[in-house]
């Protein structure tokens, strides 16, 4: 008896011809693939500008960690800058400044107004108005907040939305403010705007009030000692760090867009994985007799599962990577010449799409994996 | 024939449909080929010839019956296991070729190379030998749809040979080539088929093929009605090598 079937391995792995065999298969018709291609593309694009406004967005909060203090001593009561307003006593930043640990404190004056564009509309800003710190030496990202007398620093977002630029004057609240050159940053759900501290007390219009207490804290600093000192010397506070504000802006993005921001990106997914199930599933009907001989040779299903899964993975890894190209020039593009459209394209985000377009490119070959069964290897005897 | 047969089947039956729809394609028809020899399997259309050559390949189940394939009970195996009998035990050549268009020729034989475990380098070897044996060493890199007719046969046959089975099936081989391709492609198949000592089943309506059987066997309404002893064969001059057309 000559090599007996019993036994025999199913070839497995590093075949020379199933790479050939399913590239030759996709490219067979060059405009299909071309446009399934761009179709994964599109979805990936989709789903990267979407996240990437979210993080965009979320992102906007992070002021409060760009900002020279650590620690905020607020009324009691106050969830977060956004949802409740906050007032304690003024005149207590000597006291603060003496406690240990702290370097400075900074008394903050913010509120939500409204500016009047040149054009006469309003547009509604997040105000802050913070006492610079005596003494100590800002880096020069910090120093953009602290604006001279008369003067107001903007975002692009903002200038964009009032028309105005460097130089021009705003009304807000019957003051006439002189627009310094627009910062970066900025985006459609809250703008900030600075002005100098003494702009901000008669624009927040409560005497013998601020918002905030800004503690800069020296190197190493028990921020909960600190803060519980500091509660204790400004009468119905509590305290607050600069992330859990950041954070809260955040909390406020995804309450109102995470689900949104989920259907999308879900829709994305769904398309791009059409997408390529359907680009594979005609690619396998097209060369069904194919399968068919490789079938009467005696293939075994994982050979040709892995002709199908190589079919599905070429225009998911493809579509991917174009997706992830075009959506960097996209987002660059975009967000010069419309500053609002903020995006924040970040490196595990984009490998987290890259990942999760292969792994549907390789659930999407399951529709052809099972037209593939159905296949009726005895069909190559029909002329 | 001499020696233990390399192809058995006993009373191979085939039934398509049910009640007043029913159709006998195949009835006990009884078969032994040995190594070596080509049975040559003649008949109208209709008379059930690809069926038995189905059912003996592995890609259709006998109603009733039995196939031994070098000492292996097939009909005895579970459907999953049929596969592996088709690329270790049986080689195919077909009527319409069934190349795959999109490969080389050298391609098209690593293919069952490679389903047969055969990989890589091996495997590209064992192809381009092949295929210089088949007189088509100039045209290894060729894709299968800019061959001709004649080639592709061979192409085929390389293929249904590369695994070294030992029991060949070719339906129809020569229908769609001309007479001198046709020549050519019936040669090869004997020689190939005497050196590998290979059994072979050639099911066909061309009478040129006589001349490479060492039995016809004459199926009409699915049973053997006839068997002629062929020593036709002898009067075909096996050509070495066979150019490529």
């Amino acid at each position: 008896m000559r090599a007996c079937a019993d036994g025999a391995a199913a070839p497995a792995g590093d075949d020379t011809v199933v790479v050939p065999v399913a590239r030759r298969n996709l490219l067979a018709e060059k405009g299909r693939f071309a446009m399934s291609v761009g179709g994964v593309a599109f979805a990936v694009l989709l789903v990267l500008i979407v996240v990437g406004l979210y993080r965009g967005w979320s992102g906007a909060g992070s002021v409060y960690s760009r900002l020279p203090g650590e620690l905020w001593v607020a009324q009691t009561g106050t969830t977060d800058p956004f949802h409740s307003t906050s007032l304690v006593p003024a005149g207590r930043e000597a006291r603060l400044a003496r406690l240990p640990g702290v370097v400075a404190a900074l008394p903050v004056y913010a509120r939500h107004l409204a500016f009047t564009a040149p054009g006469g509309g309003r547009v509604d800003t997040y105000a802050m108005a913070i006492e610079a710190p005596r003494g100590l030496s800002l880096p020069a990202e910090a120093r953009r907040y602290f604006p001279a007398p008369g003067h107001v620093v903007i975002d692009r977002v903002l200038a964009g939305e009032l028309g105005a630029g460097a130089g021009d004057r705003l009304d807000v609240l019957g003051r006439r403010v002189v627009v310094d050159p627009p910062t970066s940053g900025g985006n459609k759900i809250v703008q900030f705007s600075f002005f100098n501290p003494a702009e901000g007390a008669a624009l927040l219009g409560e005497p013998g009030r601020v918002s905030y207490y800004l503690l800069v804290t020296s190197r190493g600093a028990d921020l909960d000692a600190v803060g519980r000192a500091a509660v204790a010397a400004v009468p119905r506070s509590e305290a607050h760090t600069g992330a859990e504000f950041s954070s809260a802006f955040s909390r406020l993005v995804s309450s109102g867009f995470l689900s949104v921001v989920g259907v999308l990106v879900g829709i994305g997914f769904v398309v791009g994985g059409a997408v390529i199930a359907l680009t594979t599933y005609t690619a396998t009907v097209e060369k069904a007799r194919d399968f068919g001989v490789l079938k009467a040779v005696g293939a075994p299903a994982s050979f040709l599962y892995r002709i199908v899964v190589w079919q599905s993975v070429a225009v998911g890894l493809t579509g991917s990577l174009l997706g992830i190209a075009v959506s960097a020039a996209v987002a660059d593009r975009i967000g010069r010449s419309v500053p609002e459209f903020v995006t924040e394209l970040r490196a595990l985000d984009v490998l987290g799409v890259f990942v999760a377009a292969l792994a549907t490119s390789v659930v999407a070959s399951f529709v052809p994996v099972r037209r593939l069964d159905r296949i009726d290897p005895a069909m190559v005897f029909r002329a | 024939m001499t020696g233990e047969p390399l192809l058995r089947a006993r009373g191979l039956t085939k039934v398509f449909g049910t009640g007043r729809t029913q159709v006998t394609a195949v009835a006990g028809v009884d078969l032994d080929v040995g190594p070596g020899e080509i049975v040559l399997v003649m008949g109208p259309s209709g008379s059930g010839k690809t069926t038995l050559l189905t059912m003996i390949g592995c890609l259709l189940r006998p109603t009733s019956g039995r196939i031994e394939i070098d000492g292996l009970d097939v009909t005895a195996l579970p459907p999953r296991e049929q596969p592996r009998v088709r690329r270790t035990l049986v080689g195919f050549v077909f009527q319409t070729f069934n190349l795959l268009d999109t490969l080389s020729a050298q391609e098209n034989v690593e293919v069952a190379l490679n389903i047969g475990g055969v990989k890589g380098e091996a495997a590209a070897r064992r192809a381009r030998a092949l295929l210089e044996d088949a007189g088509l060493g100039g045209r290894l890199h060729f894709p299968a749809h800019a061959l001709s007719a004649g080639e592709r046969q061979r192409v085929a046959i390389a293929r249904a040979l590369a695994n070294d089975p030992p029991l060949l099936l070719a339906d129809e081989p020569t229908a769609n080539l001309d007479t001198r391709h046709g020549r050519d492609v019936m040669a090869l198949l004997r020689r190939l088929a005497h050196r590998q000592r290979s059994a072979a089943v050639v099911v066909s309506h061309d009478e040129r093929l006589r001349a490479i059987a060492d039995r016809v066997l004459r199926l009409e309404d699915g049973r053997v009605t006839r068997v002629e002893g062929a020593t036709a064969a002898r009067r075909l001059p096996v050509r070495h090598p066979v150019r490529a057309s």
